[in-house]
């Protein structure tokens, strides 16, 4: 019986990393998770809106959880990043009944809803392992991701009550994921860092250290490719390879896609594309 | 009547689903997705399950049905369907009949013969067996569920495995299968059930809810002796399992608003009442007694204090412990990493730990030791950033196949002097450039010791104290994943400081503008770039991620969302704004600019971004991608354009409320 989610695809799914949007749908298909989009759901505000206006973004976001709420059901979302923005705003509003009452009073003036505090947010990861189960993910895998594979969580859904059944500071989901694939997991520090997204326009040099560390360290460790749970900074990791590099002279030459797309080529939905990862895996790097 | 019926059918492990069953008896067997169930309304317990407890089956529905159970059971091509006989008026053989009459079975529980056990068999009674235990909670305020999660926590002290319940989505079927049960229930309003309890509550009055011989049970109720129906719903419960076949081992305890006194003295009762349950079910009165002396540590003999109290045995045991710890010797410049493997108790500190390996090990590595609480001992384990005094080796990382894996290193964002010892100078320094300290109004440049002070309102003080109270600047200053990267940024730590300082109604306003010019500087809180990395680290670190949000939008806005820090922020709230959705497009051309954009195409970031390097690219260019040669990865295309989300009136009508200005 299918598991039902209320889908929030994350802040640049429809733009810079289309390949999270087109890969997501069929994983959750195999994985018995029914997606029921949130079409009217804003950008989370990846924690930059509520730089200009906090009272704002928690607003745009109770909205999106007052839609969750009228359809009865949590929100799942393969974006690391807007799964810790929700998170952090739910928390707040759940936390905060004048706060809440307060927003709701706006909502209903300007939306005509309101939200009680009924709903969640997980990320794809979690619901994988706290919910469907690694024995499902295993009986619907079909081709080994069998590479030396360095998952990358981010720093925002590595937050006390953000991050499932996980640790906070020594999570291991991706990994149990990734060993369950066939791939072998990297055991590297740089897991949990930050590359620095919200403030890559503006501290590009610092965000581009911040980034060829992480890309330089999964090298080091032996990876062969980075998986990251991030949408955003599954993109940064990709889009400024070559600029960290020079900014710093590492080398971060490394092939970097999205938890959803590991899981949609180890299930066989996309089998062209996992045989050009095999032939950049075997090219791309030193 | 028949002389021999059928008793109870049941579902064996190896259903392979073929629907035969549901085919000859549709009214008892229901095919699910994976097995097959036996019906809760033809059963006596109201159970939904393959009734592995073999649950008899209802008086009518075995004169009804018995020829189609027998049906089904020959029609079963793999014979996982069980059927057990027996009369009607004997119980069946007792391995076939372990749901009969539920009031015999309880009555045969409570005159079992007591296991004696000597006082060296206690250890045993608390180790072996079925230790299970549920804490039921139904809660309005969240009080029951907090007193729930405290005996769970003190539970484990009494050899028990405890696990909290909401009332609220429990099965009921679940029920009788628990042997402890301690139900702490709070009563809301005129004598009623709290919310999540009120469901259960009218599934568990029903003729039809199951019976609960093998359950020991106690209450805690909880309410206020200034409504009419004091402890109620507590009263209730403490009822009904009664009249369920449950079998009460403490009296129930009502509580008045000020619950704490009572009931932790009922819990003193209740955990070891329940540690005096064995496995097999049966209830040991004599050694209840025993269990409290045991737990208090007077039979172990804890430590007496001085003035004759008794402090308690915070021992566990010794677990297996990898300890990877970062080396570097400053003399030949050579860093490295070395493994310890050992044996350590869980209750020791990480400090602890790596004085253990210093003096039994390598007497060459090297710490900052000091006391728990000292900030300047701070290091890094497994990401973690601790003071390693403060925490206990079996809490500071998530024990894994049987053991666990510490991998220590030196603060991050500050230079190595030796191993794990780092040279704070540079936090020092930038404190010093920021001079975060105190120039009072009521003192400036009054030649005086002493002078007025000033006042400050609870409310303010609190705030003020809330952000820099943080046990260690360095430790604060680590939590940014910024300043390992960035020479020039202040940092956490000399921010929130600077902050506190700013709104501090002591200080002088001249040294206020100071202070909010460090803020509003390019090495202030600008040079942050992601917040996320401070607050995730620990509570004190989460409310100085808080200040500097505040601190941020409040240079933001001062700067009139100009420069590229303002803009960025401007812009991507600006198109949130026009669609629901981020533009990247407009985003990298309002804020990089056009030069900036030029310096983007002739680095390779836009062609990276347009072709997608590394990632496997959308379906035109993969299908184009055949006539290249791999790896040419072609594929990533950023939309110009955005659809908007649904309803996006209702986003604008949201901005044009709470902030006109976008």
């Amino acid at each position: 019986m299918a598991v039902k989610y209320a889908y929030h695809p994350g802040n640049v799914a429809h733009s810079s990393a289309i390949e999270v949007a087109e890969t997501m749908p069929p994983v959750a298909r195999s994985l018995g998770i029914e997606l029921i989009p949130l079409k009217g759901a804003t950008s989370c505000g990846a924690g930059i809106i509520r730089q200009a206006s906090r009272r704002l973004q928690l607003t745009l976001n109770a909205r999106t959880f007052a839609m969750a709420e009228e359809l009865g059901l949590e929100i799942i979302t393969p974006c690391a990043a807007t799964a810790g923005n929700l998170h952090e705003d739910l928390a707040m509003l759940k936390d905060d009944p004048n706060l809440l009452a307060e927003i709701n009073e706006v909502l209903q003036r300007t939306c005509d809803m309101t939200f009680s505090g009924e709903t969640g947010v997980h990320h794809l990861l979690h619901v994988i392992v706290d919910e469907i189960g690694l024995e499902k993910l295993e009986a619907v895998a079909k081709n080994p991701i069998d590479f030396n594979v360095a998952g990358f969580y981010g720093p925002n859904i590595q937050q006390a009550g953000a991050c499932g059944g996980d640790d906070v500071y020594d999570p291991d989901y991706l990994e149990q994921v990734i060993r369950v694939l066939g791939g072998s997991p990297v055991d590297w520090e740089s897991r949990t860092q930050s590359v620095g997204v919200p403030g890559l326009f503006s501290e590009e040099p610092t965000a581009m250290r911040q980034t060829a560390a992480v890309l330089s360290e999964a090298k080091s460790e032996g990876a062969d490719l980075i998986v990251s749970a991030c949408n955003l900074s599954h993109s940064v990791l990709d889009i400024y390879q070559g600029k960290a590099s020079r900014t710093t002279g590492l080398a971060t030459n490394i092939p970097v896609i999205h938890l959803t797309e590991m899981l949609s080529y180890s299930m066989g939905h996309h089998n062209t594309r996992l045989a050009q990862l095999r032939t950049r895996i075997a090219i791309i790097g030193d | 009547m028949i002389d021999v019926a059928i008793f109870s059918v049941y579902i064996e492990d190896g259903c392979i689903v073929c629907d035969a069953c549901e085919e000859a008896a549709p009214n008892v067997f229901e095919v699910t997705d994976d097995t097959c169930f036996i019906k809760p309304d033809v059963r006596i317990d109201g159970g939904y399950d393959r009734n592995e407890g073999k649950s008899g089956l209802k008086a009518e529905v075995i004169s009804a049905f018995s020829d189609d159970i027998l049906d089904a059971a020959d029609a079963c091509p793999v014979d996982v369907i069980i059927v057990v006989e027996g009369t009607g008026e004997e119980p069946p053989e007792p391995e076939e009949t372990a749901a009969p009459e539920p009031e015999e079975m309880m009555t045969e529980e409570v005159v079992a013969e007591p296991v004696e056990l000597s006082g060296d068999d206690l250890e045993g009674l608390l180790a072996t067996g079925d230790r299970s235990m549920s804490i039921m909670f139904g809660s309005q305020s969240g009080n029951s569920e907090d007193l729930a999660a405290k005996f769970a926590k003190r539970a484990s002290g009494y050899g028990l495995d405890a696990t909290v319940v909401d009332m609220d989505g429990f099965d009921l079927s679940t029920l009788p299968s628990m042997k402890r049960v301690l139900i702490i229930c709070s009563t809301w309003g005129e004598g009623e059930m709290p919310d999540n309890a009120e469901e259960l509550w009218q599934q568990a009055s029903t003729d039809s809810a199951p019976k609960l011989p093998g359950m020991h049970f106690t209450v805690l109720a909880l309410g206020d002796t200034s409504y009419e129906f004091y402890c109620e719903s507590g009263k209730d419960w403490d009822r009904r399992f009664e009249e369920l076949g449950a079998t009460r081992l403490v009296e129930r305890v009502d509580c008045d608003v000020d619950y704490d006194p009572a009931a932790a003295a009922w819990a003193l009762d209740a955990l070891a009442a329940m540690a005096a349950v064995d496995g097999n079910g049966t209830f040991h009165e004599d050694q209840v007694e025993a269990i409290k002396d045991y737990v208090s540590g007077a039979a172990a003999a804890g430590a007496a204090g001085e003035d004759g109290f008794v402090v308690p045995n915070i021992t566990t045991e010794a677990i297996q412990v990898e300890i990877n710890i970062f080396r570097y010797n400053p003399v030949t410049a050579a860093s490295g990493r070395d493994t310890w493997i050992c044996a350590l108790p869980g209750h020791m500190s990480v400090l602890e730990a790596l004085r253990v390996l210093k003096a039994t090990h390598d007497g060459s590595l090297t710490f900052r030791d000091g006391t728990c609480d000292d900030p300047t001992t701070a290091i890094s384990v497994n990401g973690r950033l601790v003071l390693p005094g403060n925490v206990r080796l079996d809490s500071v990382a998530p024990t894994r196949d049987g053991g666990l894996r510490l991998r220590i290193e030196p603060l991050p964002a500050f230079d190595v002097l030796r191993d794990l010892v780092v040279d704070h100078w540079t936090l020092e320094r930038k404190r010093e450039s920021a001079k975060p300290w105190m120039v009072a109004a009521t003192r400036e440049g009054a030649d005086t010791a002493q002078g007025v002070m000033g006042t400050m309102d609870p409310v303010t003080a609190t705030s003020l104290h809330s952000m820099t109270d943080f046990s260690s600047a360095p430790l604060l200053h680590s939590c940014s994943d910024a300043t390992p990267h960035s020479e020039e940024y202040l940092g956490p730590s000399v921010l929130v400081g600077t902050w506190a300082r700013i709104h501090d109604p002591r200080t002088a306003d001249s040294n206020r503008e100071r202070l909010q010019t460090v803020i509003d500087s390019r090495n202030g809180i600008k040079a942050e770039t992601d917040l996320a990395s401070i607050r995730r680290q620990n509570d004190s670190s989460r409310v100085v991620a808080e200040a500097l949000l505040d601190a941020r939008t409040s240079a933001l806005s001062r700067d009139s969302f100009n420069g590229r820090h303002g803009k960025h922020v401007w812009w991507y709230t600006w198109t949130v704004k026009s669609s629901g959705r981020v533009n990247d497009t407009v985003i990298y051309r309002q804020v990089l600019g056009p030069m900036g954009l030029m310096g983007n195409l002739f680095s390779g970031v836009t062609a990276r971004m347009v072709f997608g390097f590394t990632r496997t690219g959308g379906k035109v260019f993969n299908d184009l991608l055949g006539m290249f040669a791999p790896p040419a990865g072609i594929g990533k295309m950023p939309k110009q354009f955005n659809s908007q989300v649904d309803n996006h009136h209702e986003v604008v009508a949201i901005f044009n409320e709470v902030d006109g200005r976008f």
